[in-house]
């Protein structure tokens, strides 16, 4: 299978000791969204820079589309649209002028760079900004020009590296929505981030690297499987009587119950079939079930979970 | 065609494109048009007490053209390549098909067209007020020397501003360097050397005394209380040459060199 990102083994040393990666291998699907999650410092940022040519690897590979980066950087790149860190922008060159380079840098027709400028532009809502002085403009506005240099040549693989940084939570609202958009298009998206939320939100699978490592990899619906630590939240028509929550106790299934707001927590093992079987069992007793839920831990506490694992080994 | 003659055709677009870029961006930041104003005016300056002869007046007016050629390097190389990485525009403009060696190349030539153009047009303004000052009969014949010599000297400045800039990380420290090398240290170096009566051949700053002891003016340097002249050496065609082109070979390859193997 042609993967569209591949690493093998990628490491980074600097100086003699300070490892930034030690030994990541990923392997990213073509359509796949993949969060690329770590604290500051794991070597996300490396990783992202690496694939882009903009350093080179102590040792390892790191291969897009099949084709080796550092070997072939020129033909790796034409298939991919990078927004790294926080940018500088020419402040004294208009969008128009900037993206008109960067379209003939990847090789775009006079016509197409234009129509393809009106529509990047369109996309990050800044049509009417085209021919002003990027220096006037905000965080944001800055933000979102350089997301439509990402995309004005309609990469395959767009990588993201902590597109939201800086931005208000209108902006990171509505990069949200782009990285939707792409991600409907059918681009492959490689998003690094530290804000959980953002992956939990648009991707499809969340790698996680700590101290250079890889710790996890795993779906953002696996993670939510696996952390479904067997809680149930039960909401009933009516407030459970203490005889209605004899009744519910007296389940073999339930190993014991919490009840606080009208909200009734119900521990049992966490077997799907267990929590189907006390749903039917609730619902012979004549409880009126306004709501059933699996209670499940957020990316958030799934996160601290291998990180701190990641530190009990070391 | 073979793979190596596309990739050359390639690798000549790419720097072509990149030297469009850098022109684009000098005449935004309006550098050019201020040395190209300089570069117009400043040849103006001797008209205020003109010589009796076309050649002092060339003179004359050529005495600031290194001047001119150091700062023309200083703002067009100066932060060619350390102000990529200090304003992080790197990030925008590596992560894109198109190698490093190409984007810089372009860079380079860019400050040194821009260069060019500074100095031809104090040249042109020159000649006009000289033929219209002595006649056109009068005019120096070997102004042709001095203005080949004074684009091989902004060559070698270009290449001195370009290889600083590729070794620093901030384009303010690189600037103020390159004008200390330029303008300070290397006219020292020659001062001392001169007093000490030994010819500081290798110095490219003399070297570009060339630009108007071709045309046949010399000048002493006066020392001490009573304005006693010291012995003034006067840097010969061939060594003057090969010393310029030396310097504009050899920072040049070292600055490339290290320009594309910068990281951040």
């Amino acid at each position: 299978m042609e993967y569209a990102i591949r690493t093998e083994n990628l490491a980074k040393t600097y100086g003699k000791t300070f490892k930034a990666l030690d030994g990541v291998s990923l392997q990213i699907k073509k359509g796949e969204v993949v969060g690329y999650v770590g604290p500051n410092g794991a070597g996300k940022t490396t990783t992202i820079k690496i694939l882009t040519g903009l350093i080179r690897p102590t040792s390892g590979r790191a291969y897009v589309n099949g084709v080796d980066v550092a070997a072939k950087p020129k033909d790796a790149l034409r298939s991919i649209g990078a927004l790294i860190e926080v940018p500088g922008v020419y402040d004294y060159l208009t969008p128009h002028e900037i993206l008109t380079y960067f379209g003939r840098v990847y090789g775009m027709r006079r016509d197409v760079i234009d129509r393809r400028i009106k529509e990047t532009l369109e996309m990050v809502r800044l049509p009417e900004w085209e021919h002003k002085k990027t220096g006037s403009f905000s965080t944001g506005m800055l933000r979102r020009l350089t997301i439509a240099k990402a995309i004005l040549h309609k990469p395959d693989i767009l990588i993201l590296d902590e597109p939201v940084l800086g931005l208000d939570p209108k902006g990171i609202m509505e990069v949200r929505e782009m990285i939707r958009q792409f991600r409907d298009e059918g681009m492959t998206v490689f998003l690094s981030s530290h804000l959980l939320s953002e992956v939990a939100e648009v991707c499809d699978s969340v790698v996680f690297l700590d101290k250079g490592k890889v710790v996890s990899t795993d779906s953002v619906e696996g993670i939510g499987r696996r952390m479904d630590h067997g809680v149930v939240a039960v909401r009933f028509l009516r407030p459970l009587s203490s005889q209605d929550t004899e009744r519910v106790r007296s389940i073999d299934l339930i190993k014991s119950v919490d009840v606080k707001n009208g909200t009734a927590r119900l521990h049992y093992d966490g077997k799907p079939e267990s929590s189907v079987q006390i749903l039917k069992l609730l619902v012979s007793l004549n409880l009126d079930v306004v709501s059933y839920a699996a209670e499940g831990v957020g990316l958030e506490e799934y996160y601290v979970s291998v990180m701190s694992d990641e530190k009990g080994v070391q | 065609m073979t793979t190596n003659a596309v990739s050359m055709r390639n690798n000549f677009s790419e720097t072509w494109l990149s030297l469009r870029f850098e022109l684009l961006k000098h005449l935004k930041r309006r550098r050019l048009l201020i040395l190209v104003a300089l570069a117009v005016l400043l040849p103006l300056l001797p008209l205020i007490r003109t010589p009796d002869t076309a050649v002092g007046f060339a003179g004359n007016s050529l005495s600031f053209m290194t001047v001119l050629i150091i700062v023309s390097a200083a703002m067009f190389a100066g932060d060619a390549v350390c102000g990529e990485f200090e304003k992080k525009t790197s990030l925008l403009l590596f992560p894109t098909p198109q190698s490093r060696s190409s984007i810089f190349a372009g860079k380079y030539l860019a400050a040194l067209v821009c260069t060019f153009l500074v100095v031809t047009l104090w040249y042109v303004v020159l000649t006009l007020e000289t033929g219209a000052l002595y006649g056109w009969g009068e005019m120096p014949a070997d102004m042709w020397k001095s203005f080949v010599t004074a684009l091989l000297f902004s060559t070698a400045a270009v290449g001195v501003a370009f290889l600083v800039s590729s070794a620093f990380k901030r384009s303010i420290s690189a600037t103020i360097l390159v004008f200390l090398i330029l303008m300070m240290i290397m006219p020292v170096i020659t001062m001392i050397m001169t007093l000490l009566e030994s010819e500081p051949w290798f110095i490219v700053t003399y070297s570009a005394n060339l630009i108007t002891t071709v045309l046949g003016t010399s000048s002493r340097l006066p020392m001490g209380p009573h304005g006693d002249f010291v012995q003034q050496f006067t840097p010969t065609l061939g060594t003057g040459i090969a010393v310029m082109a030396a310097y504009a070979t050899v920072c040049l390859a070292a600055g490339m060199s290290i320009a594309v193997r910068k990281e951040d």
